[in-house]
This record gives C-alpha cells, structure tokens and sequence, in this order.
C-alpha cells in the first residue's frame, strides 16, 4: 500500500502555522501546488484530489524544521524553481527548504532530532539536569502508557531503548534546552511521554510550559534521512 | 503572538481557528492606516468564514487607502473561559490587537440566535455595551446583515446598521469617518452625518414610544434625520467586487470551495420567504463575467470545488452555458462543480449529468407544503407533477435517496395538509417502484420538517406562529402517517429555537434588556444546541417585563405600526398585505419573469430594468454615455 513517490519536500513548519492539523496541512499543500500552477498526481477515483503524504505527523503545537513531504510532479519543472513558488503561495509559517528527488522509502526513516524548550516561569530550579540523569542512566525505565486497545487500558513502554542522546542546556532567560535524538518509527518515542514522565517524577522540577521542535530525520545508521 | 495565548492555544479545540495567518490574510502597516475596522462574525470561524459577504466586504475595505479590515469570530466554550481566566481581551486575527482599541467593530447578522454573541463579543472585547456608554475613545459598532432589516431588538448595541448590500455603503461610512477626523467632529457628530448617507440607520436618533397594549405608537426621527431609511443595493453586480483573491482558511470550514455568485434577488416570491423579497430586484451577472471570476477563484485559491450561489439557481437563465464555459475549465483540473438550490420544476437530469453526478444518489427538493392549495398560499409554484417528474428522473437515473423539506405552521394550514406531507412521501415512494433502475438497493425518502417563523417584510409578517404544542400535535400526526412504511425517514427540528427566533425576528427595541438578560444568565453560541438554553430565554424575558407570546402568538393588523417601519427594502407593504390576501385566497402569484407584479424593489434600479443582464456592449455604451 506504502507506495513510494518520486519526489519530495523539505519544508518548515513553524510560528502560526503550529497550530494547523496534519490533516489541514495536507490540504493546505494540495491546494498550494495547484495555486503554484505545480501539476502533482491525483487519486483516481470518484473524489480526485492533488496526493500528498506526510513522512510522520507533527502534533498540532509542535514545530518543525525537517518535515518531509512526498508526491508526484507531473510539471515539467526544475526541481530547484518549486520551492519558490511553493513559498510564493503559502501560509505564514510554511516555508519549502528544498524539493528533490525521494531516495530513501519512508519505512527506513529511524529517529529524530529534537529540541525542547523548558520554560520555568519563576527561574530554571537547580539540578533539572541531574535529575535527568538519574532518570534517564538506568538499564530501563518502564512506563505506562493509556491504550484503547489493551484490556488493562494501559500498555507498558520501555523508554530507555528509544532514547540515544541528550544533553541539557541552559537557553534564554527561565528556560532550558533538551536536545534530544529519539525513536521516529516502529516504535516512537513521542517526546511528550518522556517529559510527562520526568514531570512526573519529579514535581519540582515540572517546566511551567514546554515547546517542541523537531530539527533533523535520521536512517538507522545515522545519517540523515533524504 | 501573545506568549499566555502560546499556552492557551494547545489546551483548546481546534486552535488554528483563532491564529490568522491564513494565505492571503491581508496585512497592512499600522503607520499607513488611519482607520481600523474589526469584522466581527458572532459565531465560529468554521461558520464566518464560509460567509460571501465577509469576504466581500472585507476584499473592498482593505483596497481603501488608511483602512484595515481584520477579521474576529466568535470563540468557543473552551476559548472564552480561557480569555477571560487570563484576562485576554478579544483580538483581532491579523493583527493579534484587541479590537476594542479599532475604530469601528462590524458584525455581519444572519440569523437572530447569533444575538447574544454579539454582546458577549462586546464584552469580551472591552467595549461598552450600550451604545449612550461609549464615549470618544470607544471603537463606533455597526451591523449589516440580513436580520439588520429588523435590528430593532439590538438597537440599545448598535451605532449604525447598515441596510443592504455594503458594497458601497460601507466605504462611504468609513470615507466620512476619515473626513470627520480631520475636521475634527466628536462622535455625535458623526453618526448624525452617518444617518444622512443613504442605506446608514443610527437607532439612537429615533425615538420609539408604545401603546398601553405594548404594540408601537410612535417611531420619530431626530430633527434633520430621515424618518425612512431605505436598503442599499448594487446596481451591477459584473462592475462590482468580487473576492476572487480571498483568504484561503488553513483548517477545515463548512464551505471550503470556490463560490460563485450568479445573481442576487429571486424571481419567485414565496410568501414565507425573507430573502425572497428583501434581495429584490433581480440582478443576474453576466456568464462571460462569472466564467472569469470562477477560474481565476480557482487558479487563485488552488480548491478543486466550486459552487455556484444564489437563492434559486435553476432559474438563473444562461445557467448551461454557465456550465459549459466553467466545466471547460473544471473537468481537465478535476475540479468539482456543484450547483444547489435547484427546483423540482426545472430540474435537468442532463445538467446533472453533465456536472459529473450521474453517480451522485441523493436529490434534494423542497415542497414546503404537503397539498397544492397550501403551496398555493405560500406561493411556491411548484406542483406535485413537477416532484413527481423530478423523482422519475432521479430514479430512471439510479438515485435512491430523495430528501423532501417542509414547513408546520404555515399559515392556514390544516390537519389535510399536515397528511397531505405523508401522502406526498407515499407518492415519491410508488414513484421510485415504478421507475427505479435498480432496485435491490432499496429507497430512502427523508421528510424533514421545520417550525414556520413569520419574519419581517414578508407577506406573513403580521402572522401569528402557532404554539409550540400545536407543532408538536402536527409532528405526531405525521410522524404516525408516515410510519408504516420503513422507506420514509421522518426528522423534525425541535420547535424551542425557531420559538425563540420568532420573538427576536419581529422583536422591538425594548427586548435588548431581555437579551442582555439572556447573555448576563450565560447565553451565548446559541445557534448551537450545546449552548442554547429554552428556559433560559424565557425566563430572561419574563423576567425584563415582556411576554413572550405578545411576539410570537399575535396577529398584527394591517394599521398596526410594525417596530420596523422605519425601514424599507423596496417592496412596498401595501403589495406585501397584497400578497398576504392573496395567499388567504390561495391564489398564485405568477414569478417576476411571466409578469412583473409592481412590487416595487424595481425603484431601486437606476439605469436598467429588474432581471436583465446587459450585454457587455451595451454597458459599454451607456457607461461611454455616462
């Protein structure tokens, strides 16, 4: 069913445009080629529609500067003029980086850069990183996570294998950075959990309100992911 | 972005309705704009943003030189609880700037539930809600809309109502608000000038005095102001703007598509009908024109749906050629033509088929009536033979789902015709055994009803509704007539709102304190059944020293000074009591085209007659002339 299009997209997904769906945002692009005057192919089928597909969907309040989008350019276009006229006709906040040729299937698409922005209104309280550390420096941390489709209504999730790096910075005033490179695929780590887990377990030291960034996809091997 | 609205917006529902930013959202330089107006549309952004007229008006204030049109909706539940927590006064959408700070705050109003909103929006903004309370600093509120014909119920809210069409009027506002500044007039002084602009009615200079029976004895105007003021229209609509480069919403709306406004006005004159009579006259645009407006809208918004507008589409003359030139351009690009408010009396198989939906199953007519002597009286033409030929048609052509819409407490109406609903269904249901292709499939026949509401300059406006009981009776007779057989699916709206609208349709200026109550007890979003509260409107009304049923359940008489007299849309009343007789009569009106009945909206034409649409060379002519 995963079949592979030609070609794709790199584009951002930041400022106002957070708060639009995954959904939405696949219209939005639909719309967008044919506003470009871009032809891309369309469903056959009763309801044809310009197809588009979205390598992983970003959460709504969640920004991203590597969301990869892949299609089928019928335009006889140099690859190097779409994302020009791409951002020619877009939203605030959706922005094309690059449109290429696809290479590596979705499937293989492994893990991902984050960065997240730890917000403490009243002053960034001492030892958040240790506190990490001491969560985190574990053969295996297991969590329980609410499922529909469990009897129990909770699955059971081993965090550590689907974290392979992070380090903790300090950032602008009250805040503090977690860069982290997580699972993306076949299992993934939503950054959510681990936060909710850390605020969990650590009242004290909960952030008053986190942002979440995606950077950079990786393959397994890590390299970047294209 | 407002950083306490950053954590808000991921704790609310659908949050990308409250941030802007939308594709070809207009922003402008605050240091090159001397007037800012906030378009308030009191109900969601799903809602607002499928409305035309947003969008024209909004296309045409944002061409004016000094002037920014943002746009504001309604929020939800969840929103409001959050901006008052916080303490967030409500913003404008391009901008992120509280509107109470705006020159001017326009509501469009569709439809009387979305009344509390408009206070409640007020309110949320920071902006005094009467009208005598604001004072220089205060943002000037003004109101269009169809129910601004009849705005009297928020006359204590609202500076200005803007009667009509606002493709002209509402630049001529703004022009003299620009001018008003530089000259230096306060407030007062500009809404007495206001009201000398034609279309422009300032309540606050009309004093209106009642009877000992509660009914209008007096509507008098301010010295020097207009006792009458009379709507606006445009005169040619293929001059006029049209929003072919518009905000492409980023989320999901109700009309999410191209639409294409054919003609306003409607040739037919069902009596029941408030659109019907106050959009008059006719004016159709020019298909050379639309097939213009309708590509570029689609090479400019990239929808691969359009949708052709107007109140009675079928009876837009050049309508195939229409579809030709417009499928030239659709069918290679996939692009989805649908046209609605089709008639059962001259539904076209081969249009439908020619618009792809050969494979499309389910037809919608509206009858209103179940027999033909209460069609009569309502005056909509169409014949059981006209439902009867468009049902063969549909299923000849494999349909097997036909809706039929009606109303319950027309005027006249009897327990005949409250069967005559369920005999009407019958015949469709035999109709479809005889001639349906295929069978096995099965049919489903839906009967919906809903609740009359006499509205104002219609020939029912001195009418009384029937109780919410009697509806109830009449519901149950059908709902037994119908229920034998499993193919007829019978849905009927709940009568509590269309009560409510009766009130307000026809209300007076003195129900502002019954809806201020309404707001105060919590009322708001009241189009949506979540929200509404029945008890909840009538105790409020009760509760200010009205009674409900004085609006509702009485009959006017022809002399009695209806509470919007000072208005007028161009049809005369007397051809509306006219009309009124004549529905008791049961007697037909024939439609504008067979023959022009003198109603009178004609008057409103300057340089063309009702229902024409000038040649290109001949408006060339008569504009070289000009």
């Amino acid at each position: 069913m995963a079949q592979m299009h030609r070609h794709r997209l790199r584009y951002e997904k930041t400022g106002r445009a957070i708060y639009i769906s995954h959904l939405d945002t696949m219209a939005l692009f639909q719309r967008a080629f044919l506003r470009a005057g871009l032809s891309i192919w369309q469903t056959e089928g009763f309801n044809r529609h310009a197809y588009v597909s979205i390598a992983l969907p970003l959460s709504v309040g969640f920004s991203s500067v590597c969301e990869v989008m892949e299609f089928d350019l019928e335009s006889e276009v140099p690859l190097e003029e779409v994302p020009e006229r791409l951002n020619a006709v877009l939203p605030e906040g959706v922005r094309v980086l690059e449109c290429y040729e696809a290479r590596d299937p979705f499937k293989l698409l492994r893990m991902l850069d984050w960065q997240i922005t730890l917000e403490y209104d009243n002053g960034v309280p001492d030892g958040v990183e240790e506190a990490f550390r001491k969560m985190l420096d574990v053969p295996g941390l297991v969590i329980q996570k609410p499922s529909k489709k469990s009897k129990k209504g909770f699955t059971e999730l081993d965090l550590i294998p689907m974290i392979f790096d992070w380090h903790i910075e300090p950032a602008e005033e009250r805040t503090l950075r977690l860069n982290c490179r997580l699972a993306a695929q076949n299992p993934s780590l939503n950054p959510q959990l681990l936060l909710e887990t850390f605020s969990e377990r650590c009242p004290s030291m909960a952030p008053d309100f986190i942002r979440y960034r995606r950077k950079e996809i990786y393959l397994e091997n890590g390299e970047k992911f294209r | 972005m407002d950083p306490r609205l950053e954590r808000i917006l991921l704790r609310v529902q659908k949050p990308a309705r409250y941030t802007g930013g939308e594709y070809h959202a207009v922003i402008k330089d605050k240091n090159e704009v001397n007037t800012r107006f906030a378009f308030c549309f009191p109900d969601t952004y799903e809602i607002g943003m499928s409305n035309l007229g947003m969008r024209i008006l909004y296309g045409i204030m944002n061409e004016m030189e000094g002037v920014w049109c943002e746009r504001c909706f309604a929020p939800w539940g969840d929103m409001e609880a959050e901006m008052r927590q916080a303490n967030i006064p409500l913003w404008a959408l391009e901008s992120g700037d509280p509107i109470r700070d705006f020159d001017f705050i326009g509501f469009s109003l569709g439809y009387e539930m979305a009344y509390t909103n408009v206070l409640n929006m007020l309110d949320l903004a920071g902006v005094p809600l009467h009208t005598w309370e604001r004072g220089e600093d205060d943002p000037i509120v003004v109101a269009g809309g169809t129910c601004a014909y009849n705005g009297e119920p928020l006359a204590d809210f609202v500076d200005i109502f803007s009667l009509g069409e606002g493709e002209n009027v509402t630049s001529e506002m703004l022009e003299l608000y620009q001018n008003c500044r530089q000259e230096g007039w306060n407030r007062a002084d500009y809404l007495r000038k206001a009201a000398q602009i034609p279309g422009l009615y300032v309540p606050s200079l009309y004093q209106v005095t009642y009877n000992e029976d509660g009914t209008v004895a007096a509507i008098t105007p301010e010295e020097g102001v207009p006792p009458v003021v009379t709507k606006r229209i445009v005169q040619d609509l293929d001059q006029s703007y049209f929003p072919i480069k518009t905000i492409i919403p980023s989320t999901e709306i109700v009309h999410d598509r191209v639409m294409l406004e054919v003609f306003r006005g409607c040739i037919r004159g069902c009596r029941f009908c408030q659109a019907g009579y106050c959009y008059r006259p006719v004016r159709p645009k020019s298909p050379d024109k639309l097939l213009e407006q309708g590509i570029e809208s689609c090479k400019l918004s990239g929808y691969q749906e359009m949708t052709l507008s107007s109140l009675s589409t079928s009876d837009y003359r050049p309508l195939e050629q229409l579809c030709d030139g417009l499928l030239g351009y659709c069918e290679p690009r996939n692009i989805n033509l649908s046209v609605p408010s089709l008639r059962a009396d001259n539904f076209s198989m081969a249009l439908e088929q020619r618009l792809q939906r050969a494979r499309k199953s389910s037809f919608t007519f509206a009858p209103e009536a179940g027999t033909q002597r209460l069609r009569d009286t309502i005056n909509k033409n169409v014949t059981e033979a006209d439902l009867m030929n468009a049902c063969k048609t549909v299923f000849e052509g494999g349909g097997n789902a036909v809706k039929l819409y009606f109303m319950l407490g027309l005027p006249t109406e009897t327990d005949e015709d409250v069967l005559g609903i369920a005999d009407l269904a019958q015949k469709v249901y035999l109709n479809w055994k005889q001639n349906a292709s295929y069978r096995a499939r099965g049919v489903r026949i839906t009967v919906s009803t809903s609740f009359f509401v006499p509205k104002p300059f219609t020939p029912f406006q001195w009418e009384p509704q029937i109780t919410m009981e009697e509806y109830q009776r009449r519901v149950d007779l059908l709902r037994n007539a119908v229920k034998s057989n499993k193919s007829i699916i019978y849905d009927w709206h709940d009568p509590d709102t269309s009560y409510v609208e009766a009130i307000l349709a026809r209300g007076d200026r003195r129900l502002g304190s019954a809806i201020e109550e309404v707001w105060r007890r919590g009322g708001r979003l009241d189009a949506w059944s979540e929200y509404f509260d029945f008890d909840r409107w009538i105790d409020s009304i009760r509760s200010v020293g009205l009674d409900p049923e004085f609006y509702v359940r009485r009959e006017r008489p022809y002399e009695e000074l209806l509470p919007w007299s000072m208005i007028s849309v161009g049809v005369r009343p007397s051809y509306l009591w006219r009309e009124r007789n004549q529905a008791y009569k049961s007697v037909v009106t024939p439609d504008c085209r067979k023959q022009c009945m003198g109603c009178g909206a004609d008057r409103l034409l300057c340089d063309r007659k009702c229902d024409e649409i000038l040649p290109i060379s001949a408006r060339a002519r008569t504009e070289g002339e000009g």
